[in-house]
């Protein structure tokens, strides 16, 4: 029966034997022959046109960050000071008073955009990025908001953005997973769900790696061997590949070439992943300008992974969720945007310097936003935080086909509720899609007798932030 | 929506306004209906014969124009309000609100006011059509809509071949093929395999040897390899029926049950644990591991599939006598939790069982009607309805009673957490229908604005002062059910409700004089309540609350004047009783239900519901301790109140529409279907799916146990047999083996002996070496068939993750084949677990990253095949986790002692041992050129860098600037230490781990890491220390060099420090000593420091050069690197021998 490779790549991953595995091997670079190397390599597969990002690089504040104290700033607070707004909306806990940003606003660069204080540094790149200040998710909780964040549906178990990508793209380094999550200390909150393959097959889910660590054989699973020297395994792969081969050579079966490859890559990543996490071969002053912590260095380990060829990687802040300031916010947001804040702006001038901003996409931003009112505690006092909220919030894009400098809709006058051209976490998705060669419709995958895709049946992408 | 033409447009109108956003298109359409007159077909319909000149019209301005316009919302992928704009059909079918158009009359359809936008009609949303484009439509309408023939029969034609597909016909009796097959054919699977490639001119291939069957077989069967005696036994074996024996040893063997329990597990999305809960839950399930061993349990007795699948779904009804049974439920409750969100727990239960057991996949329906099969929402929502209304209840299993000690201690204890349960729960619900009680007023009047209370409330922290929305829409189905059943009590409510605001002062005394004259249909209380005509609906709720806390008054006073022992049951006047009833009855809607705080916790505040999970918690942690596996399952029970489904228009629960009857499938029910009678209707839920003449059910397993033996299924989707589904390979032999289900007790070991016993799975799956004949029968077979879905070959396969983690533990002999029990990490840290990969914890949370990456069923869904890739983190896991190079150890402890000193008798015995053969010569040689050359070079112990330190105790000689050293004596895994016991009695709290340690007891007791150089040279030191804790003192650290003395010393409390010594010249064999001692008092001494050293000239490399090359390139020596253990590091030659044999594909894969 002759397929044209359309059917061919969609039918990889459906466990059809030798048809279906050829596809995946494709994808993973894991190819059976010579012949179909050509034909798959590490060609995007599934793009419907030329995309100008080719990898992304997702700098996830998990907790949910204040549009109002960071990119949206809305001075009518000030005037409503210790005053009821004219209409709170209801979010997980009550809350009271408007609550003025503690932070100062400036404009910044060229277009003027405001950008907080704390935020300085990035604020300095304010021409290269997109605003949007009209973001809404559906709940005003964490685990829905970053399951419709991460994996566009709040509660039912769906492949991540980066998974579909993955899907969608392949990776282009053989020698190390293609999707990468970093975060230092341990799992955010719904742990690896956030980076899940759902239906997808496995071999798409994010990799996890704990950046508290520096040694690369706690950041990667089974990177190094405890029990036999580089030359030993060197001699053990080439008997392996001698057995292998005569068992070969009465078959036909492209699974078993393919396996015979995955050891040699295997080898090979050992060496590249140890690479790629050592961040005493940047030079000094590279190091400098990411500065110091452990958020400078998982973004320049981010940085180096993208260089490599890895196609998506997701930076959370931190284990939970470390945003998450319901009370004493100022200090608490101060905190965590001087974590980030040169290392972030050091990405993007390092991207820059190195010609890779320009099909690099980057994404910065939480799972929702917060109430521009205070949070109270069970007996009416403020707590100085404020509480989820889900109606309104920012999140910036900058890089592969973004056009910098702009500000995509508002919120009303207090921050509270996206009004002007609201943006739901679906049409940002498709954005993501669109930028990286994709129509969010027509990427789908077949699972339970449904063409899925990542933006379900909405999404629209976000036409006029586009360069 | 119900279409009540009595009622005026602007009562509908108001309670429209309070729709959300998603429904507005349809609020929109829907006054537009009644301005219509709903009347969408009664005009002629005029499309007989539609001109050609009215048709190119139609083409080129209101084609175009629907679809550019419409389309999107109107389409083919969406239908809002349950509308399609595509088809003349669907136009007049029209959406929930009825027809869109009436041919002929432009004035009377729904379309044209919509484009209009006079009234409060705003359609496309998002802007206006021009005037011409409104024009078009409004001929077109009045030329009477016409439309291409045949083009708007799309529905039609679509029901038809709903009605004519494969998988919906009766399950045929096929006859068996004549064939000529040359005597190939061993069973009547044959005929059919003959029969399909002999049409396409194709021959089967030669029969497998027996060393290769018996390998397949084997895995098939019990997913573990043969022995080596097997495979010569069998090999050996000239009894005809040889073959035959063995599968009736292979289907006896309890390994049996093992393997194809896992095979339907994927099915049942099987997880030991929750997935993602809130902290205050415990995660772990307390009765995965009973279901699991029932499910082993039945394939090994072969329980008959029919009641496989009844027990599983409803053994709390259908095998009431049998406790033991109610282990099979945990095929509904083992699901995720999904954070708690109930139509997302039971739209699970609807997938699992509609694709696992009747291959259809109803839950596309959840939204719209299915777009390919013929499963409207209705029907989803009707399951919906028997999942809806039931509840999980924890209940113990039958165990065997143990009188020992701790047996004794164990229960008392389940016993008194169990009691806390109960009693917590029972108060919590005492007091929260208590408070409820208080505020009656407010949960009657927010009926009327009930779109403001959520539906699914776990979005909000709730307070007990807080309104609970959940208790609000009890109300709202109570007051529902009351009106449906013309409660006396409700009447006046449910007529006053049907009124709308503006006609409420018109009607309302015409009412009340109803109401006063209806005798016993009205409550006498109530009609007495109602004499005066009330002004408005939240007068109508104050009265009836009034009411109600008359009689809560009255109540109260009876029970506070009851005598002490006494309590009173009910009140002296049975009409106030009456309304007693309705606060306190089972079912009151001021009750929460009786069940388990998993069902109820809505009904509650946040604190009790945290408080009542953590009671929950202490239950279910202790049954996850016993000292036996699980000895309580989670069943699900009926519901004591009933409520009807009602279907969730686009799964939104705040859009409910219309109701619907708990009821089966439509597309396999007969004309006449009956809703269910008995409760949820789960158990006539069960029987409508084993039913012999479901078409389905036999079919789909028959596929599935076909697909596990082939690697394919005859039909390829095994969980969807729908309209999108390719048609089987070979209908007719699917439909032969789904007759034998049905005919052979629905047994399914008989039908694994109808397929292994078949010629077509005993065939070679590649041509012999060497025969050309063969080899070009299948190259041509290839070219025709390259998917081999006809069966010209046997398809090889590739050992699933937890094949080929038993076949490694088989082959090394450390397998334990016990059955059963509870569930263990597979690769622990500090132990080892050496049972059957089935018993692995399944952590759906936190999936092992080894079965992640081999491709193992995704425990949160429904798996019907599983993917197949290989990559590279794989080979990662087989040449570098430490459970493989142990496995090859034992493997070559095991067969040394057979060998006796001989290397190439070890290399036979290895290979036996792998792939139960003998090596050919080129192997053998292989081999032994291998271990020669590896034995050459291979480093001994651990390497260099790990030799440069050591572990101790002492005491800082500051004044001397040297450190005393003691040796820790014990190693613990993780930690050296004064003994196995730590702290240790004599040496107290002195450890050392690999990224940091704890300070001894007393100064002379610090903890000493010490390094040792190996050679002279200049040294950088970098380290990093960190004590964490505020409490105590904190601890000091010192860098003691024996050469140069106090290098740095530091006070560290709750803090983070760098500790860093730029440059140090040493002599081989000086020391560096990281020493940590309490500063004073022992308090939380725990600390980490990591240090690296680093070469800051490589030595000369003349000096050393050679062998030991390797040690001198290594400039950096890291504390936590190279963090030593006891165990000898490296594989021997022989254990890297072996290792590559577990690693092979020879053993990875079976022809």
């Amino acid at each position: 029966m002759p397929y044209d490779r359309r059917t061919f790549l969609q039918r990889s991953g459906m466990g059809l034997g030798a048809l279906g595995l050829a596809g995946i091997l494709g994808e993973a670079g894991l190819t059976p022959s010579a012949a179909s190397a050509a034909s798959f390599g590490s060609q995007p597969t599934r793009q419907h046109y030329a995309g100008k990002a080719k990898r992304v690089i997702h700098f996830f504040l998990n907790g949910g960050p204040s549009q109002v104290d960071t990119f949206d700033h809305k001075p009518m607070l000030a005037k409503y000071a210790g005053q009821p707004i004219p209409e709170t909306l209801a979010t997980e806990r009550k809350t009271g008073a408007a609550f003025p940003s503690p932070f100062k606003f400036r404009p910044y660069g060229q277009s003027g955009i405001e950008v907080s204080d704390i935020f300085s540094r990035i604020g300095e790149h304010v021409d290269d990025i997109a605003v949007i200040n009209s973001m809404f998710a559906h709940l005003p909780n964490h685990e829905p908001s970053l399951m419709l964040m991460n994996c566009g549906d709040s509660v039912q178990p769906r492949p991540s953005v980066g998974s579909w990508v993955l899907y969608g793209m392949g990776s282009e380094n053989q020698n190390l997973p293609g999707f990468i999550a970093l975060c230092p200390g341990g799992y955010p909150i719904k742990d690896a769900e956030n980076w899940q393959a759902g239906f997808l097959p496995g071999a798409y889910q994010g990799t996890y790696v704990d950046t508290q660590f520096e040694e690369v054989e706690r950041l990667i699973e089974n990177i190094r061997s405890p029990h036999a020297t580089t030359a030993m395994q060197r001699r053990q792969l080439d008997l392996l590949g001698q057995l292998n081969a005569e068992h070969r050579a009465s078959r036909s079966d492209p699974r078993l070439d393919a396996r015979i490859e995955s050891f040699e890559l295997a080898f090979r990543m050992q060496m590249a992943a140890t690479d790629a996490f050592d961040l005493e071969r940047e030079p000094q002053h590279i190091r400098a300008m990411y500065g110091e912590g452990v958020h400078a260095r998982q973004t320049l380990i981010a940085r180096r992974l993208l260089e490599r060829g890895v196609r998506y990687v997701q930076l959370w802040h931190g284990a939970s969720q470390p945003w998450d300031h319901h009370s004493a916010l100022e200090g608490g947001h101060r905190d965590l945007a001087r974590q980030i804040d040169q290392p972030v702006a050091a990405l993007l001038t390092d991207l820059k310097q190195r010609g890779m901003f320009d099909d690099t996409l980057v994404i910065f931003g939480g799972e929702f936003g917060r109430t521009p009112t205070v949070e109270l505690s069970a007996d009416g006092n403020s707590l100085l935080g404020r509480d989820h909220n889900q109606y309104g919030f920012s999140v910036w894009l900058a890089g592969g086909g973004v056009r910098g400098g702009t500000v995509h809709g508002a919120t009303d006058d207090f921050g509270f509720k996206a009004v002007d051209q609201p943006t739901s976490v679906h049409d940002l998705h498709a954005t993501i899609l669109h930028l990286l060669g994709f129509d969010h419709e027509r990427l789908t995958y077949r699972y339970a007798g449904r063409d899925f895709r990542l933006t379900d049946v909405h999404g629209k992408a976000i036409g006029n932030i586009l360069a | 929506m119900p279409t009540d033409l009595s009622q005026p447009l602007g009562k509908k109108y108001s309670l429209l306004r309070r729709r959300s956003l998603l429904m507005w298109s349809a609020s929109i359409l829907s006054v537009c209906f009644f301005l219509s007159n709903g009347d969408g077909t009664s005009a002629a319909d005029r499309n007989d014969k539609p001109s050609a000149a009215e048709l190119e019209f139609f083409e080129k301005e209101v084609r175009p124009l629907l679809a550019a316009n419409c389309g999107e919302c109107h389409g083919a992928d969406e239908q809002w309000a349950g509308l399609r704009l595509d088809s003349r059909a669907s136009l007049l079918g029209g959406g929930e609100s009825g027809a869109a158009i009436v041919p002929g009359d432009p004035e009377k359809s729904l379309l044209i006011a919509a484009v209009r936008q006079t009234g409060d009609l705003q359609m496309p949303p998002d802007g206006k059509l021009d005037d011409k484009q409104i024009a078009a439509l409004e001929r077109w309408v009045a030329m009477g809509a016409p439309w291409p023939a045949g083009d708007g029969l799309a529905e039609d034609e679509r029901a038809a071949a709903q009605r004519r597909h494969w998988a919906f016909q009766p399950i045929t009796q096929p006859a068996l093929p004549e064939v000529s097959d040359g005597g190939w054919c061993r069973t009547p699977v044959d005929r059919f395999i003959f029969a399909a490639l002999d049409a396409r001119g194709l021959k089967p291939s030669t029969p497998a040897d027996r060393r290769t069957l018996v390998r397949r077989v084997s895995y098939d069967l019990t997913g573990l390899p043969p022995t080596p005696g097997e495979v010569e036994a069998f090999v050996q074996d000239e009894d005809p029926e040889a073959y035959a024996k063995l599968v009736e040893r292979l289907l006896s063997s309890p390994h049996y049950g093992e393997h194809w329990a896992r095979h339907w597990l994927d099915v049942a999305r099987y997880s030991d644990t929750k997935g993602y809960v809130y902290a205050r839950e415990e995660r772990v399930f307390v009765h995965a591991a009973a279901y699991r061993d029932w499910v082993v349990r039945a394939f090994n007795e072969d329980l008959a599939y029919d009641r496989f699948l009844l027990l599983q779904i409803a053994a709390d009804q259908a095998a009431p006598d049998d406790p033991a049974s109610l282990a099979a439920m945990g095929f509904l409750t083992l699901g995720r939790h999904f954070l708690g969100v109930n139509v997302d727990i039971v739209d699970d239960r609807i997938d699992v069982v509609a694709r696992g057991t009747l291959g259809l996949t109803v839950a596309c329906a959840r939204c719209h009607d299915h777009k390919y099969d013929p499963i409207p929402t209705a029907d989803y929502y009707s399951l919906f309805g028997v999942f809806q209304n039931s509840a999980e209840r924890l209940v113990p299993l039958p165990t065997p009673k143990l009188d020992d000690e701790m047996s004794v201690e164990y229960d008392k204890e389940l016993q008194s957490r169990k009691t806390k349960l109960i009693e917590g729960m029972a108060s919590a619900r005492e007091d929260a229908a208590k408070r409820v009680r208080e505020r009656l007023a407010e949960y009657l009047t927010a009926q009327l604005e009930i779109g403001k209370y959520p539906e699914e409330a776990f979005n909000q922290v709730y307070s007990k002062a807080d309104m609970i929305p959940k208790f609000v829409h009890h109300w709202a189905a109570y007051l529902r059910r009351a009106g449906r059943a013309n409660d006396p009590v409700f009447v006046p409510w449910s007529r006053f409700a049907a009124l709308s605001a503006e006609e409420f002062a018109a009607r309302t005394s015409q009412m009340a004089s109803e109401i006063a004259t209806a005798g016993d249909e009205v409550h006498p209380l109530v009609r007495a309540a109602f004499t005066e005509p009330p002004a408005s609906m939240r007068e109508v709720a104050e009265r009836y609350a009034k009411l109600f806390l008359e009689i809560e008054q009255q109540w109260q006073e009876l029970v506070k004047n009851a005598p002490a022992d006494t309590k009173p049951e009910r009140l002296p006047d049975p009409a106030a009783e009456a309304l007693r009833q309705v606060l306190y009855a089972v079912g009151s809607p001021c009750v929460v239900p009786d069940e388990e705080i998993v069902s109820n916790e809505q009904f509650f505040d946040t604190d009790t519901i945290n408080s009542i999970w953590k009671l929950q918690g202490d239950v279910e942690r202790w049954l996850n301790e016993s000292p036996d596996a699980a000895t309580h399952t989670v069943a699900l029970l009926d519901r004591a109140t009933l409520n009807e489904p009602r279907i969730l228009r686009r799964g939104n629960p705040a859009a409910k529409g219309d109701e619907v009857p708990r009821q089966f499938l439509k597309a396999l029910s007969p004309a006449e279907r009956q809703p269910f009678q008995q409760g949820s209707g789960r158990l006539e839920l069960a029987r409508a799916i084993i039913a012999p003449d479901n078409p389905l059910t036999a079919r789909v397993w028959a596929n599935r146990v076909w697909a596990y033996h082939f690697g394919a299924g005859l039909v390829k989707t095994p969980s969807d047999f729908g309209l999108r589904a390719e048609a089987p390979s070979h209908p007719e032999l699917l439909d032969w083996l789904a007759q034998q289900l049905l005919t052979r007790g629905w047994s399914t070991k008989n039908l694994h002996r109808e397929i292994v016993l078949s010629a077509a799975y005993q065939q070679a799956s590649t041509a012999p070496a060497g025969d050309e004949v063969h080899a070009a029968t299948a190259a041509a077979a290839r070219l025709a068939d390259p998917e081999n879905r006809l069966l010209w070959r046997m398809n090889p396969r590739r050992l699933s993750f937890e094949e080929w983690r038993d076949t490694i533990l088989s082959s090394s002999g450390e397998l334990d084949l016990a059955i059963g029990g509870r569930a263990k990490e597979l690769f622990p840290a500090h132990d080892k677990n050496v049972r059957r990969t089935l018993y692995g914890l399944v952590d759906r949370q936190f999936l092992n990253p080894a079965m992640r990456v081999f491709d193992f069923a995704n425990p949160d869904l429904h798996i019907p095949q599983r993917s197949e890739t290989t990559v590279s983190q794989q080979a990662l896991f087989a040449m570098n986790h430490p459970f493989v190079a142990e496995q090859a150890r034992a493997l070559v402890t095991v067969v040394e002692a057979e060998a006796a000193g001989d290397p190439v008798k070890l290399a036979a015995r290895l290979y036996r041992a792998a792939f139960q053969r003998e090596p050919s010569e080129s192997e053998r040689q292989a081999a032994i050129d291998f271990l020669a050359a590896t034995a050459a070079d291979a480093p001994s112990g651990p390497p260099a860098e790990t030799l440069a330190w050591s572990y101790g105790y002492g005491e800082v000689l500051a004044a001397e600037g040297r450190v005393t050293f003691e040796p820790l004596p014990h190693f613990s895994g993780a930690a050296w230490q004064g003994g196995a016991q730590w702290p240790d009695a004599a040496l107290g709290w002195a450890q050392l781990t690999a990224d940091g340690g704890h300070a001894g007891n007393d100064l002379q007791h610090a903890a000493v890491r010490r390094w040792r150089a190996p050679r002279g040279g200049q040294f950088r030191i970098k380290s990093t220390a960190q004590h964490e804790v505020a409490a105590g003192d904190g601890i000091r650290c010192w860098i003691v060099s024996s050469r140069q003395g106090v290098l740095q010393t530091q006070t560290l409390q709750e803090a983070t420090m760098l500790l860093e010594v730029d440059s140090v010249a040493l002599e081989a064999g000086d020391t560096i000593d990281f020493v940590v001692d309490f500063n004073a008092d022992l308090n939380s001494d725990q600390y980490l420091w990591k240090a690296t050293i680093e070469e800051i000239e490589a030595p000369a490399n003349d000096a050393t050069a050679g062998a030991n090359a390797s040690e001198v390139a290594a400039a950096t020596w890291n504390s936590v690197r190279d963090f030593a253990n006891k165990s000898p590091e490296y594989l021997d030659p022989w254990h890297q021998l072996a290792q590559v044999l577990l690693l092979s594909n020879e053993l990875m894969f079976v022809d």
